[in-house]
């Protein structure tokens, strides 16, 4: 059941942009596919649909492989970035067009639709032609078409993203309600990490066509297993130092920043056997870092101070920016030297590939 | 500021000489067919004197304009419908459908689009001659059919269709014919129906072919039958010009009731001659 997926590979051409992905996302889940633009999300997400071939590998839905199948034929619906709604018809016909090419007898169709409209709170708009509604309205008729069809999968390619910020939140909470509500598999497509969060059971972190981490958002944001990850999920994203293991006792590893300002910081590592002399780089999240006087010495270039939390946007002195975050502080420290440390458990090393060490 | 205004003067004059020279003969040709053959030879002149219809009675029912009408409508009427139908499903397969040998047979469409029709005339009129087609509709239909430039356009508006139009009739189990008569031709009524008047024109007003293809007097179409009101009466100015009046009219109501239409089509399909 759900969505299982075996070493699958695409090719453009000589261009290889999905390679050997495997993934296994369980029936009834939402699960988001993020990473940077051009990292082959979209790609993946419409081969998964039937719209892209597959070079090499096999798809299965709900147990069945359904590799070569034609995509009307793979039990998908898929609700697309630019709605892609038929603007000569109204709403109610944009969302019965399915049914009307499956013959459903006429009554049945008008009570899916209605029923899907009603979840939808389109149930006004039903006359409307798509010019006449609203970018939230539009998005939502898009989720309709796909909710009569009664998929086993849901697909979605960035479907928020022509919404403003304040929709798109509220979108947000209507996909999850969306979810809970149906219960049938959802795969979303973003590049908005907080999207990712909000809504997933399972982030699928995807760079040049390669699954970098897979799992729940949470694990992602305290585990990850590379820099990349580490540093593309959450906001402001993670503090990263180039840095020299300068001695190792037992767990605890101490590692000196390069550069001129060689503070040295304490690593908690338990499995990776490290000499001094080596090369390392330490990531540390903005929340982790707490201000000290014999921490590591930055000067706060700008500090946005939002009430509840405040972000010290700072450097040290050979330029490379760290971010700060605190709590209810409110002292205005704009301009000022301080200096950073954090608990060697918050801190995170990286080997010179990226790999996470533990 | 008063430069601007003297070249604008100067625009206006020009363009007005310019639509009176086009006019005139239009004029001359109405005014003719409402006055009475014996006045017009008497005197042959540019006034309105009389309003007499008796050229026009002559013309319905002493040639065989009628029978003309009915095969010019005939012809037109299925040279349009095919047309159209079969441009927009080339066009439809060349932008939307992935095969071997799409560019190849795109080429060929563009290339057949630049050898003038006269160049074809003779093996045409072989074809049709061993088909055993001269004197038929058939004869006229067939050589009509084939405009290239109807493919062309139409498929420059398939191809502007968002992607995802089609995707998701596809996702929803559209095949492509439901795809093309339900989501790209309803998306393209506008040239549609433009491209539909252009080719009903044209081929109203088509004189060439069918002269060539028609001897007979019962199958001609209205552009070719007006020669004979000429030869089978001798010269009767009032009544060719009533003959020409009714061929004309036709034409004139599509484009009045279509005008804003005709014009884009004709815009868009000389954007594409160049
Ligand atoms: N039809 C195609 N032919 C050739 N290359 C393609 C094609 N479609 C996509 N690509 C390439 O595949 C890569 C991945 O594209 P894809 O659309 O999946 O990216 P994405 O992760 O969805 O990015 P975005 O966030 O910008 O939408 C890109 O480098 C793109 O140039
Ligand atoms: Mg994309």
């Amino acid at each position: 059941m759900g969505v299982r997926l075996h070493n699958v590979s695409k090719e453009f051409g000589a261009f290889e942009v999905i390679r050997d992905v495997s993934m296994d996302i369980p029936p009834g889940s939402f699960a988001v596919f993020v990473g940077p633009s051009g990292c082959g999300k979209s790609t993946l997400l419409r081969m998964i649909a039937g719209l892209e071939e597959t070079t090499s590998g096999t798809i299965e839905i709900a147990g069945r492989d359904v590799t070569q199948v034609e995509p009307a034929e793979r039990g998908v619906a898929m609700v697309f970035q630019s709605y892609a709604l038929y603007p000569h018809l109204n709403v109610f016909d944009n969302m019965a067009f399915s049914l009307s090419l499956a013959r459903t007898p006429k009554a049945r169709t008008r009570e899916i639709v209605h029923e899907a409209a009603r979840i939808l709170k389109l149930e006004e708009q039903l006359d409307k032609k798509p010019s006449q509604l609203s970018g939230g309205q539009r998005q939502r008729v898009a989720i309709g078409r796909a909710i009569v069809r009664k998929p086993e999968v849901f697909l979605f390619d960035e479907p928020l993203s022509n919404l403003d910020a304040e929709l798109r939140v509220q979108m947000r909470l209507e996909l999850t309600r969306l979810h809970r509500q149906i219960g049938a598999t959802m795969i979303y497509v973003t590049h908005d990490q907080v999207e990712a969060m909000t809504l997933a059971d399972k982030i699928f972190v995807l760079k040049d066509g390669i699954v970098q981490q897979a799992g729940a958002p949470l694990e992602l944001y305290d585990n990850p297993d590379n820099r990349f990850v580490a540093g593309f999920i959450g906001s402001p994203s993670m503090n990263f130092l180039p840095a020299e293991v300068v001695s190792v006792e037992g767990g605890s590893v101490a590692a000196r920043t390069l550069g001129e300002v060689a503070h040295t910081w304490r690593v908690a590592l338990t499995q990776s056997r490290l000499s001094p002399g080596e090369r390392i780089s330490i990531g540390i999240r903005p929340e982790h870092l707490k201000l000290s006087d014999d921490g590591m010495p930055v000067r706060v270039e700008v500090a946005e101070e939002l009430g509840d939390v405040s972000y010290l946007y700072s450097r040290i002195a050979d330029g490379t920016e760290i971010i700060v975050e605190r709590h209810g502080s409110r002292d205005r420290l704009d301009g000022k030297n301080v200096g950073v440390t954090a608990d060697p458990a918050n801190v995170l090393a990286f080997d010179e590939k990226g790999q996470r060490l533990r | 500021m008063t430069m601007r205004r003297v070249e604008n003067g100067i625009v206006t004059g020009f363009t007005v000489i310019a639509a009176l020279c086009w006019i005139f003969p239009l004029y001359w040709a109405l005014v003719t067919s409402l006055r009475s053959e014996e006045n017009v030879t008497a005197n042959p002149g540019l006034l309105l004197d009389e309003f007499n219809f008796s050229s026009y009675m002559s013309a319905v029912f002493d040639t065989k304009l009628m029978i003309w009408y009915f095969n010019s409508i005939g012809t037109a009427v299925i040279v349009t419908a095919v047309v159209v139908l079969i441009s927009m499903m080339c066009a439809y397969a060349l932008s939307q459908i992935q095969f071997p040998g799409r560019r190849l047979l795109y080429f060929v469409v563009l290339g057949s689009f630049m050898i003038p029709a006269q160049a074809l005339v003779v093996t045409q009129f072989i074809l049709m001659s061993d088909l055993g087609l001269i004197n038929t509709w058939a004869g006229i239909i067939l050589p009509q059919l084939i405009v290239p430039v109807t493919i062309i356009v139409y498929k420059q508006f398939f191809d502007a269709v968002p992607k995802e139009m089609r995707e998701a009739a596809v996702l929803d189990g559209g095949g492509e014919y439901t795809i093309l008569f339900r989501v790209y031709l309803p998306l393209n009524w506008g040239i549609t129906t433009a491209l539909a008047i252009v080719t009903f024109i044209g081929v109203w007003n088509a004189f060439f072919w069918p002269f060539l293809v028609i001897t007979s007097e019962d199958m001609m179409t209205i552009p070719v039958g007006i020669t004979q009101v000429n030869d089978a009466f001798g010269v009767a100015y009032a009544r060719i010009m009533s003959v020409a009046m009714l061929a004309a009219m036709p034409v004139v109501l599509a484009y009045l009731i279509f005008q804003r239409r005709v014009t884009e089509a004709v815009m868009i399909s000389s954007g594409i001659k160049g």
